[in-house]
C-alpha cells in the first residue's frame, strides 16, 4: 500500500482523517486512505498516503482547512522516517 | 517434476496457475515465466507456502523450480481466479478459509463509517500472515471489486499472493458493473455455494 518515497500522514482522530480525505478528494488530489502501518501506531488506525509529486498541493489544502496531520512519515526502505520539518 | 509454462500471462494469472498446479499435488513443479512481476509474485507466493525456490535464467524469462511445500496444499482448492476475465472455480472445489463479503460496508451504523471500515479491513488483509484462499463478493460487495473502488489495488495485490478474488456475476450485472470489473474474476452461485459448503471455515462480512 505504501511505496518507496510515499508520505503517510497520521491524524489525531477518525473525524479529522475522514474530513481530510473528503477535502482532498473534492480537490481531486491523488491520495488514498489506508490502514496506518503497524509501526506507526495511529490512535484511529487510519492514515492518508500521498506521493512526493502530490505533496505540495495536499499539504497546502490541509493547511488551508486547518487539518494538518499530527505526524508525517516517509517510507524509506523498510522503515518510516518522521518528517520533522514544519508543515 | 512437472512443467508449467505461464510465459506471456499477466498477473495474477501466473500465481493462480501455479497455485492450482501445486494444489493438484504430485511432487515438484518447474515454472517457466517472465521476469518482473510474475517472477516476483510467484517466488513470494511459493516461499510463503513453504516451497524451496530455485531460479534458472532462460532465454526470455526464468525457470523456477519449486520443491517441498506445506503439507496442506495437495488436494486443496482447485479454483481459478481470473486475470480480469470470467473465471469459475471448478465444480466441487474444496478449500480452507473463505471470505464472503456481502456488502460494501462493514457492520451496522453510519454508511460512511461502514464503507471506511470495509476498505480498511480489505487493505489490512495485506498485512496479516494467514490469507483466505478465496474472497467472494456478492450484492453491494461487488462494488469493491469494480472500477472506481479504492481497494482495487489491494485486491490485485491479494490476487498476486494467491487469493482468488471472485465477484458474483448476477450482482455485477444488476449494478451494471459487468464490463468494469477492476480486480479478480467473475463467478456464479453454483460455484459460490459449493465453495462455501466445502470450505474449512467461512467468514461472512
Amino acid at each position: 500500500m505504501v511505496r518507496e518515497g510515499d508520505y503517510v500522514a497520521i491524524f489525531n482522530s477518525i473525524h479529522r482523517v475522514m474530513e481530510a480525505e473528503r477535502l482532498l478528494k473534492e480537490r481531486r488530489l491523488s491520495i488514498l486512505l489506508i490502514p496506518a502501518p503497524r509501526a506507526l501506531a495511529a490512535d484511529c488506525g487510519l492514515a492518508i498516503r500521498y506521493s512526493e509529486a502530490a505533496r505540495g498541493e495536499v499539504e497546502a489544502a490541509l493547511a488551508g482547512a486547518g487539518l494538518l496531520p499530527r505526524e508525517l512519515y516517509r517510507r524509506q526502505g523498510e522503515d518510516y522516517t518522521k518528517v520533522e520539518e514544519e508543515l | 517434476m512437472r512443467d508449467l509454462d505461464v510465459r506471456g500471462l499477466s498477473c495474477p494469472a501466473p500465481v493462480v496457475s501455479v497455485k492450482k498446479e501445486l494444489e493438484a499435488g504430485g511432487g515438484g513443479l518447474r515454472v517457466l515465466l517472465d521476469d518482473g512481476a510474475p517472477r516476483e509474485n510467484v517466488t513470494r507466493f511459493a516461499k510463503g507456502r513453504g516451497y524451496a525456490v530455485q531460479e534458472e535464467p532462460l532465454e526470455g524469462g526464468f525457470a523456477l523450480t519449486l520443491t517441498g511445500g506445506a503439507a496442506g496444499d495437495a488436494g486443496g482448492a482447485g479454483g481459478a481466479g481470473g486475470a480480469g476475465g470470467a473465471a469459475l472455480p471448478q465444480a466441487g472445489a474444496r478449500c480452507g478459509a473463505v471470505l464472503l463479503i456481502s456488502s460494501d460496508r462493514m457492520g451496522d451504523g453510519p454508511e460512511e463509517l461502514g464503507r471506511l471500515l470495509m476498505r480498511n479491513f480489505i487493505m489490512t488483509l495485506l498485512e496479516v500472515p494467514e490469507l483466505p484462499d478465496r474472497i467472494f463478493f456478492i450484492n453491494t460487495g461487488v462494488l469493491l471489486a469494480a472500477a472506481g473502488s479504492e481497494v482495487a489495488e489491494a485486491l490485485e495485490s491479494l490476487g498476486n499472493r494467491g487469493v482468488e478474488v471472485l465477484s458474483c456475476g448476477i450482482c455485477l450485472d444488476f449494478f451494471k458493473k459487468k464490463e468494469s470489473l477492476a480486480a479478480g474474476g467473475v463467478t456464479n452461485m453454483f460455484s459460490i455455494a459449493e465453495s462455501l459448503l466445502g470450505a474449512r471455515s467461512v467468514v461472512r462480512l
